[in-house]
């Protein structure tokens, strides 16, 4: 109806035109700004005790106190952002905290959502090209960011297996635990509270290490890509499903100052380190032996998504749910025009990178 | 946290060169009645690190699992029964898991474990 049409698009331009400076002045408390540097490190994937003596030859000089410090401030500000919000997102929209996989200018109704969810998940597979034959199908998988666990439920259902799943977030953790156990799962899948920068596995322990949108959380990228190439086992599938900034051309050291302010405010509400393209996933998987590298770029398929999103916060049940959550997950909401926009200009992508560890 | 995972949990704390298996302090052990599934088993025997369970499941207070195991073994019922009981159907509700190299505690409360280092540990 046009008059609800009208307040959607009023809502959503005066929420997208809302800045740090006003979210300051309304909350009285000044948003952090976090700097994390992304660069190609190394040539090979390093094992434990291989990253244990450098680190210690190296002296502990990676990253400077200020980075540590920055990064310590983001996972704590992730876990709690998560912590306030895993609630609400639940419950509208389920147990999958992702997006869905539509068909490109398809009309969906908020019934059709869920369906793309798991779609989205069928598609990272086919993408990888995952086995399903009894004898090649995982038979051991990680979900890096597991969320509340939809992955990685629908994950251990299919395949018959055990998956595991790590969060910073305990009370997403906890929840995990409580929905699996719901669903006759907790046999099959477990959740840990850990960090998918030094993840708490030995070396080569998983057949299918699975990353459904937490990639756009780590700050240090190349850490986090020998992270799931560390634990990947021979003739392991690495599946990274994650939000990019748009590829740079050959003449462009880095975005333009635009785009720059526009990721600034997303990272802001979302406890975002610098973002990264789909090339840089790929140069940064390349030295470390790996086959298969692929990447694709889905943003057509997924631009229904952040409409519904929106509308869904702007329903009764949506505006009185984020009211009673907290400022983080509020905050979170005012920024979801700004991932429209982002999208429909060309610099987000909702990219996937896959790739295969040798046998 | 049941033993399967435990299997599968290592300390990485920066120096640490083996950090398998974490020594297991109970505080509250709950056995929970799980479908036995010999298929599933036998994939898990092939995965798991037979001693560390056989270890675990008796500071868990179940000591029937034999010392040492084959793969012919998974053909009898009875091994493969117990084998189910100690990997999937104990469960650490509350206690710690603790570095067998630094000592450094990591608390399991509600069954799940946290394993976050601190900032100095990596």
């Amino acid at each position: 109806m046009p008059f609800q049409s009208l307040n959607f698009f009023a809502a959503s331009n005066v929420l997208g035109g809302l800045t740090r400076k006003h979210i300051t002045l309304f909350t009285g408390c000044p948003l952090p700004r976090d700097r994390f540097t992304t660069s190609v490190q190394g040539a090979r994937i390093l094992n434990k005790k291989e990253m244990a003596v450098r680190q210690a030859s190296l002296g502990g000089v990676d990253v400077d106190l200020e980075t540590k410090t920055n990064v310590e401030k983001l996972k704590r500000g992730i876990a709690e952002f998560y912590d306030e919000s895993s609630g609400i997102w639940e419950d509208i929209w389920g147990d999958h905290m992702h997006h869905g996989f539509y068909d490109p200018n398809s009309t969906v109704s908020l019934s059709d959502h869920r369906a793309a969810q798991v779609r989205m998940i069928e598609e990272a597979l086919k993408f990888a090209s995952v086995p399903e034959d009894p004898m090649k199908k995982p038979k051991s998988i990680v979900d890096v960011g597991c969320g509340i666990g939809g992955s990685s439920q629908y994950l251990a259902r299919k395949y018959g297996t055990e998956c595991t799943g790590i969060t910073l977030s305990p009370v997403q953790a906890e929840r995990a635990r409580a929905l699996a156990a719901a669903q006759g799962l907790e046999n099959k899948v477990s959740f840990e509270v850990a960090d998918a920068l030094n993840q708490p596995f030995p070396d080569g322990k998983f057949d299918l290490v699975w990353s459904m949108e937490s990639g756009e959380h780590m700050p240090e990228k190349a850490k986090f890509v020998n992270e799931l190439a560390r634990v990947a086992a021979p003739g392991a599938r690495i599946i990274i499903v994650t939000w990019c900034h748009r590829n740079l051309s050959s003449s462009e050291q880095s975005l333009n100052p635009d785009e720059k302010k526009l990721l600034d405010k997303i990272c802001d509400a979302y406890y975002l380190p610098t973002w990264c393209s789909t090339d840089d996933y790929v140069k940064l998987l390349q030295p470390l032996s790996l086959q298969d590298i692929k990447a694709a770029d889905w943003s057509e398929y997924v631009a229904p998504f952040w409409p519904a999103v929106i509308r869904s916060a702007l329903t009764w049940k949506g505006i009185t749910s984020l009211i009673l959550s907290g400022w983080k997950t509020i905050k979170g909401a005012m920024v979801m025009p700004l991932m429209m926009k982002g999208y429909k200009k060309g610099l987000i992508k909702f990219a996937i990178i896959t790739c295969r560890k040798p046998e | 946290m049941r033993l399967l995972t435990h299997n599968m949990l290592s300390s990485n704390i920066k120096g640490v060169t083996n950090g398998f298996p974490l020594r297991i302090e109970v505080e509250k052990v709950v056995e929970k009645s799980v479908d036995f599934n010999p298929d599933f088993l036998k994939n898990m025997f092939a995965k798991i690190e037979y001693k560390a369970l056989v270890e675990a499941s008796r500071i868990m207070g179940y000591a029937e699992l034999p010392d040492h195991a084959e793969p012919s073994m998974l053909e009898s019922d009875d091994f493969l029964r117990k084998f189910h009981h100690a990997l999937m159907e104990l469960h650490l509700e509350e206690g710690t898991l603790v570095c067998p190299e630094t000592g450094r505690r990591f608390p399991v409360n509600k069954g799940v474990p946290n394993m976050l280092l601190h900032e100095d540990e990596v």
